[in-house]
This record gives structure tokens, sequence and C-alpha cells, in this order.
């Protein structure tokens, strides 16, 4: 699923990148970053954690008219007189004004790094809010996010993630450069998606999936079993050859009438007698557990 | 306690054009009967069904009238979403009134979705019809040949009006058409269209579940549900559904912090709502993300 989530997100869509102190999801963020500039999508980045040079200094090329950075990183709480960006403007309006600088035709994506440092100054409540602001509101058509567990209390991690449409957790991996990611994505009928995937970063930010994590002890599921004929091996003929069946079309039932008498008795009368039911408890039949006695 | 019923009454047996006998039980109470509601086998409350027929039947019957309802949410909100929707597709069927207060959807996107009621028609006799029922009747999938008479029955009759039953079947597949829909009255909250106004006077309460909590008594007022209100105008239920109490889209932070700065305000909501419901002909169902609060 992973190469689906990179090839496009929905609009209005919320990414959460997890990562820990094993791992760190920043090179995934970067072939997000990547992957959306080949796309020819404007992409708006708001860094916190490191410098321009360190986060987007590889993806120089081409395509850098659409890609603008918003230095979050030299002075993000205002200690000076001019600041770039502070944590503080990370706000629906501040950030609308930010984007809508470009002013391009095609809403822009933002990416977030990292959505941690932010947490750190702002309530998770505030953060949220503008989160789901920025979602709904049109000017910015996706938002991808990186969010250090590690960092944080298991509620705001969850609230948080329960207001992304994907979330995609990264762990190190068993050998060398491959990591483990575990994606859970949210498609607009409600519907969850759960996946695992091993894959690896080459130098040129694409993300090459190795395979499926193998479960322990999956077992291949059995073949369905051919479904044995009951009317075989009988020492009297229960099968019916064509010319027999071809007869038994043809035999006259008792009450079966001709059309036209069928068709004007099937005319309900008004004051027919009718058939009132109204379910009750015991019509809620379990197929499990037919007699109601087990005691679950 | 819930608003009581003096007898056991049922409402009486509707006329329709096709009522097979012309019996019409002879009712005595004064309390006018409300319909989708019916008295409690138990104790004579009233009681509404929440559009599960299982879960009425697990509930005793069905929700009684002035209570309140919690579902803990599941991981993904899939499953009481759909206890939600089902609870406000049966007031629509049932004609009672509905109240939705969400902050992270709009509530114009949960009413939309909510399932189609399965809804059988009795066999119409239709004389203008007779030429097209000359048509052959073999040519279709579920044709009988033994049980013909039976053919142009639908598979289920129910009661003689869909909306004096007491709990309905839905079918999740499909969505419940507007016309049916924009019968029913809906009143709207929607947290975003409430901007935050700074409140001088320290309140237990967060300030978005004081709007809320305002804004449900002053529904309840005007549309008259209190149980003081006079009764000569005929009496409905409200139906209030609470999507996502106490996740950070609220503004509290219960489920964010081990320590929350608003521990309570989502506990002295519910204590004002219960109060609010317990002297109003409605009921409540709220859904909390309790696997977020530690």
């Amino acid at each position: 699923m992973l190469p689906e989530l990179l090839q496009g997100v929905d609009a209005g869509g919320l990414i959460v990148i997890q990562d820990c102190a094993g791992y760190s999801g920043r090179r995934l963020l970067q072939s997000f970053i990547s992957a959306a500039l080949n796309r020819d999508e404007t992409v708006h980045v708001i860094g916190f954690e490191v410098s321009e040079e360190e986060l987007i200094g590889g993806l120089k090329g081409s395509s850098t008219q659409r890609l603008h950075f918003h230095d979050a990183f030299t002075d993000p709480l205002g200690w000076t007189d001019h600041p770039a960006f502070t944590v503080r403007q990370f706000n629906l309006d501040e950030v609308t004004h930010l984007v809508k600088q470009t002013s391009l035709p095609k809403a822009p994506t933002l990416v977030i790094d990292s959505l941690s440092w932010i947490l750190r100054h702002v309530s998770p409540a505030a953060v949220c809010k503008t989160l789901q602001q920025l979602r709904k509101g049109g000017a910015v058509r996706a938002v991808i996010g990186l969010l250090h567990t590690d960092m944080h209390q298991r509620g705001t991690v969850g609230s948080l993630c329960h207001l992304a449409t994907s979330v995609i957790t990264v762990a190190p991996g068993m050998k060398g450069d491959e990591a483990v990611a575990k994606i859970t994505k949210r498609s607009k009928s409600g519907k969850v998606m759960l996946d695992e995937e091993i894959f690896h970063i080459r130098e040129d930010l694409a993300v090459i999936v190795q395979s499926k994590a193998s479960h322990t002890g999956h077992k291949q599921p059995d073949p369905s079993e051919k479904e044995t004929d009951p009317t075989a091996n009988l020492t009297f003929n229960l099968r019916l050859s064509d010319t027999e069946r071809e007869a038994k079309k043809k035999l006259a039932l008792p009450f079966v009438f001709s059309k036209e008498k069928k068709t004007a008795l099937l005319h309900s009368v008004p004051g027919s007698g009718r058939i009132l039911y109204e379910p009750d408890a015991n019509d809620d039949f379990d197929q499990e557990d037919p007699d109601d006695d087990l005691d679950v | 306690m819930a608003a009581p019923v003096d007898s056991a009454c049922k409402p009486g047996a509707q006329r329709s054009p096709f009522n097979t006998t012309s019996f019409q039980k002879k009712t005595r109470s004064k309390l006018i009967s409300i319909p989708g509601t019916r008295p409690s086998v138990l104790n004579g409350q009233l009681l509404v069904s929440t559009g599960v027929t299982s879960l009425d039947f697990l509930l005793g019957g069905g929700l009684a009238v002035g209570t309140v309802l919690l579902i803990e949410e599941d991981r993904y909100d899939s499953y009481s979403r759909m206890i939600l929707k089902y609870f406000l597709a049966e007031g629509v069927v049932c004609r009672h009134e509905l109240f939705v207060a969400a902050a992270q959807d709009n509530p114009d996107d949960i009413l939309q979705e909510l399932p189609a009621p399965i809804l059988d028609d009795v066999a119409i006799h239709k004389p203008a019809e007779q030429p097209r029922l000359s048509c052959e009747p073999q040519d279709s999938l579920d044709a009988m040949k033994i049980a013909w008479r039976y053919q142009n029955l639908p598979k289920v009759q129910c009661a003689l009006a869909s909306s004096s039953r007491f709990g309905h079947y839905y079918d999740v597949s499909k969505t419940m058409e507007p016309e049916i829909r924009q019968a029913a009255k809906c009143h709207r909250f929607y947290l975003p269209e409430h901007p935050a106004q700074s409140s001088g006077t320290h309140s237990p309460m967060l300030q978005s579940y004081t709007a809320l909590l305002r804004s449900l008594q002053e529904v309840i007022h005007r549309e008259g549900f209190d149980v003081a209100a006079p009764m000569s105008k005929s009496r409905n239920i409200l139906r209030i559904g609470l999507h996502s109490l106490g996740s950070a889209l609220w503004g509290d932070d219960l489920s964010c912090h081990d320590n929350p700065t608003h521990r309570h305000s989502l506990a002295a909501f519910l204590y004002g709502l219960r109060a609010l419901l317990r002297s109003s002909l409605s009921v409540a169902v709220v859904t909390v993300p309790s696997h977020l609060i530690q």
C-alpha cells in the first residue's frame, strides 16, 4: 500500500508518519516530497526541526520552483525581531496566508516537519483543530506530517492519528537499511485497510517495497474440498436423464390452472386475509449458537 | 425518572383503507400516545427504539425517554458511528425530531449517510393496473410454480402502517432517500460554526460544551419538549445524537494528556445533559472515544 500512498493523496487527506528513535521517518518524508514534485504538484514545506539544506538539499533540480520552504528552523519561538515563521503562527489564517502567496490554481500539498515540535509548544487540542481546519478548508490539498511517537504521551499520539486518513508507522527492520512500515488507511466510506510492508529507500528517494512482512506460522488455506456427489455409489438411481427431466417439466400438476385463471386469481381482492407478522426476540437466530445455551 | 405513563396503553389501531375489521381498541387514557414509543412492561416508562432491535432487546425493550446512552467508540469509529446512524434513522422513520452535534464532521454529512429503511408495502389493489398484470409472471425470476397464489405478495408483511411499529429494519448498503430524510425536522450543531467566546466567569465546563448545552436547552424549550409544556399540542420525542464527545476537536484535552487540565469538564457536561433530559421528552445517544482516554 505504500507505493499507492506515494503516488497520490486524496483531497482532504492527512497522512501522519510516525517514527521512533530506532528509525527516522525523515527519509520517507523526503520521498513523499519528491514524489509530489514528480507529479507536478506544488509543495509547501514548513521545517521546524532541520535546516533547509538538510531537508530538501537533495531535491534541487528542475522542479524547485514548485517547492517552497518556509523556514521555521532559525527562529521558531520569535526571539529575534524578525522571525521568518514562528510556532505561534501555526493556525489556519497564517498558514492559509503563507500558502496563498504562490497563488496557483491547483491547491498545494503541505508538508510539516515536524508535528512533534509544534506539539511541544502548542496544546494538542489546538493542533488538532488547526489540522482539521486545514483539511476541510480547501486552501491546502493534503497535509503530510512527521510525528515522533517517543516524545509524546499515548493519548496525544492517538488523538492526532484519530484525525488522520492514513497513518504510516515505521520501525527498524531486520537487516541493514530496511524498515518495516505498518500502514493504516481510512477510506471515505469508512473502510479501514491495514498493511505491513518491508521497504528501503534508494539514494534518489525512491521507495522500494521488498515484500510483505511474513507472519509466522501462516498456513496456505486448504484447497476447497471437492463436493461429494450424494447420488453416486447408490444401489438405486437418483439421477435424471435429460428425457426424464423434460417429461418431469411437462407433467401437469394438480391445482395448476391456465394462465388466464391464474392472473384472474392473483388480483388481490380488498378485504382478503393478510398475514401480519412482527419479528420478535425468537427470530434473532444465532447461527453459531442455535440453542442459546452456550455460556460465552 | 422518565415521563411516566399512567396506564399501559397501546396506540389505537389505525384505520387504513385496507382494514379487514372495524374493531378499534378503546383507549381510556388521557395521555396522548406518541408514535414510535411504547410503555415498558416492567415499570411503565416510555421507551423508544434505538434502531437496532437486538440492542433494544438487550436494553430491556428499548431506550427509556429522558435517559442518556453512552457508547464507547471502537478504534476506527466504525461501529459506534453505525449505531448512531441507526438511532437517527429510527427517529426519521418514527417522525421524531432530531438534534445532531459533531465537531469533526458536518452534521449534514452524518445525516446523508443514514441507512435506508426497509418498508414493505402492503399489496395494494390497483384496478388501473389490470392490463399490466397480464404479462407473463413466469418470466420473472421469482415466479413460483406451485405456490403461485403468493407470488405477488411481499416476503414480509408488516403491520398496517410502518410508522406505528416499534423497531424497524434497515439496509446498510443503501442510504436513506432524501425525501424521507427531509420530512424529518433536524437541528444541527457543528462546533466550527460556533466561534469561541471568552467567558468571563470560571465555569467547570469547557466553552464548547457550554455552547452545546445552551443550544440544546434552547431547542428543547422552543420546540416544546419540556414535560411542563402545555399538553394541548401533539407531543413528540427529540432524539439527540452527540458524536465523539471528549475528543480533541471539542477542545478537550482529556484524550491527550494523562493529567488533563479540564478533567472534569466532560463529566460536568454529562451531568448537565442528564438534568436537562430528565425534565423533557428527549433521549440522547453519546459516543466517547474512550480508547484515547487514559
